[in-house]
C-alpha cells in the first residue's frame, strides 16, 4: 500500500525543503521505493537540497502539460537507485498547474513508489492546496517560535478541514540549552498549543548547514543529531515503535546544575 | 523597589511568555473575529441593550475575548449611566 505525504508549515523557512529530502532519503535506506516531489512551482529548491541541480531535464509542469512522460522527468538520487526526485518547475508560477493535475500526479507516483512525500510551499494559498490535494496524509513541520506555531495552527485548521485527517507534528530546530534556561519553548509546550499528534523533535544542528552547502543530506551522516533524529521520524512514518528520545536532558548534569545555577544566560551559547 | 528585589526576584522564563501570548493570539485566530466584525457586533448589541436600558451609551461597551481553561469566553461590559 503506498502512500502519498504531503509536508508543509504555513510559515516559510522552518525546514519543509530539508525534512523532506531527509526523510525522503531515511525511507529509501531503509529499502522503500520513494518518489520526492517539489510542489513549490517557480521557487525550485528540494533539488538543490538533494544535489541533484544539474541532472533536470523536464520538470512536474511538463509533466502536467504532457511536454513529456512522468518516468522521464524523474531524476534518481546520486546513492539510492530506488530514490527519484520530480522537481518543480522554475520559470513557471504555482497557477500552472491545479489540485485536480496533482491528484492525477500522486496516483500516477502511487503505482510505482512505496512513498510519494510532497514538499509544499510556504503560505495557505493555490500552492499549498495543489500540494494537499493528492495527499493521505500530512507532515507539519514547525520550529519553537511565537511565529511558526500561530502558522501552523493555521495550517492545522485547514489540513483538517480539507479532511486530510489530523496531521502530525515535526518540531525542527529545537536549542535544548534554551529550553532548559526557560527561554524556548519545549515539545511539551508546543505540543499542548497545537493539540496534534508528534512525530518527531529535531534538534539545532549545523550539519543541517554543511551537508545543504555540499549537496547531501544529514541523514547520510552518521554524526549528525538531526540526520539521526530525521532516520528516527521515517521508521515511525513506516510504523516502528522508536521511542522519542528529550533533547532536553541530552545535556550534561553539570550543564543542568550550572543552568540551575546561573540566572543570566552566558555572554557564548553554543 | 529596593536593588535586593531586582537581583533576586526571578526572571520570567520569556518560554513562558511566549506561550501565554500565543495561546491568546490563537483565541482570536480560532474565533476568526476581525475586528470591523467586533465592531458590528457591538454595535447590534448595543442596539439590543438600549431597548431595555435606554441609558447605555454604545461607546463605552466593551468586547473582549478570554482564554479560559477549558472554555475561551466572549465577554462584554455595558456600563451604566447612573440617572437621577
Amino acid at each position: 500500500m503506498s502512500r502519498v505525504i504531503t509536508i508543509t508549515s504555513g510559515k516559510g523557512g522552518v525546514g519543509k525543503t530539508t525534512s523532506t529530502a531527509n526523510l525522503g532519503t531515511a525511507l529509501a535506506m531503509q529499502g522503500a521505493k520513494v518518489a520526492v516531489v517539489d510542489a513549490d512551482i517557480g521557487l525550485r529548491n528540494l533539488d538543490v537540497v538533494m544535489g541533484l541541480e544539474n541532472r533536470i531535464v523536464y520538470d512536474l509542469v511538463d509533466v502536467v502539460e504532457g511536454r513529456c512522460r512522468l518516468r522521464q522527468a524523474l531524476i534518481k538520487d546520486k546513492h539510492f537507485s530506488d530514490l527519484f526526485l520530480l522537481p518543480a518547475a522554475q520559470t513557471r508560477d504555482k497557477d500552472a498547474v491545479g489540485p485536480e493535475d496533482m491528484i492525477a500526479l500522486a496516483n500516477q507516483l502511487r503505482t510505482e513508489f512505496d512513498y510519494v512525500l510532497i514538499d509544499s510551499p510556504a503560505g495557505i494559498e493555490g500552492g499549498f492546496r495543489n500540494a494537499i490535494a493528492g495527499a493521505d496524509e500530512v507532515l507539519i513541520i514547525t520550529t519553537p517560535e511565537v511565529s511558526a506555531v500561530r502558522d501552523a495552527d493555521r495550517i492545522i485548521g485547514l489540513v483538517e478541514a480539507a479532511e486530510k485527517g489530523s496531521p502530525q507534528l515535526i518540531i525542527n530546530r529545537i536549542k535544548p540549552r534554551m529550553v532548559n534556561r526557560g527561554d524556548m519553548m519545549s515539545t511539551d509546550d508546543v505540543l499542548q498549543i497545537l493539540a496534534i499528534d508528534l512525530i518527531g523533535a529535531i534538534p539545532d544542528d549545523e550539519t543541517i548547514v554543511t551537508s545543504t552547502n555540499r549537496g547531501e543530506v544529514a541523514v547520510l551522516d552518521r554524526a549528525s543529531r538531526a540526520g539521526r533524529a530525521f532516520s528516527d521520524v521515517a521508521r515511525r512514518i513506516a510504523g516502528e515503535q522508536v521511542p522519542m528520545p528529550t533533547l532536553e536532558d541530552e545535556q550534561g548534569v553539570f550543564d543542568k546544575l550550572f543552568g540551575m545555577l546561573a540566572r543570566r544566560p552566558r555572554g557564548s551559547e553554543r | 523597589m529596593g536593588v535586593l528585589d531586582g537581583l533576586f526576584r526571578r526572571r520570567e522564563r520569556s518560554s513562558d511568555i511566549a506561550r501565554e501570548r500565543l495561546l491568546t493570539v490563537l483565541v482570536h485566530d480560532r474565533v476568526k473575529l476581525t475586528p470591523e466584525l467586533l465592531e458590528q457586533l457591538k454595535a447590534e448589541l448595543s442596539a439590543v441593550i438600549a431597548r431595555y436600558v435606554p441609558t447605555v451609551d454604545p461607546d463605552t461597551i466593551e468586547v473582549t475575548l478570554f482564554r479560559g481553561e477549558l472554555i475561551d469566553h466572549l465577554k462584554a461590559e455595558f456600563p451604566l449611566r447612573r440617572q437621577r
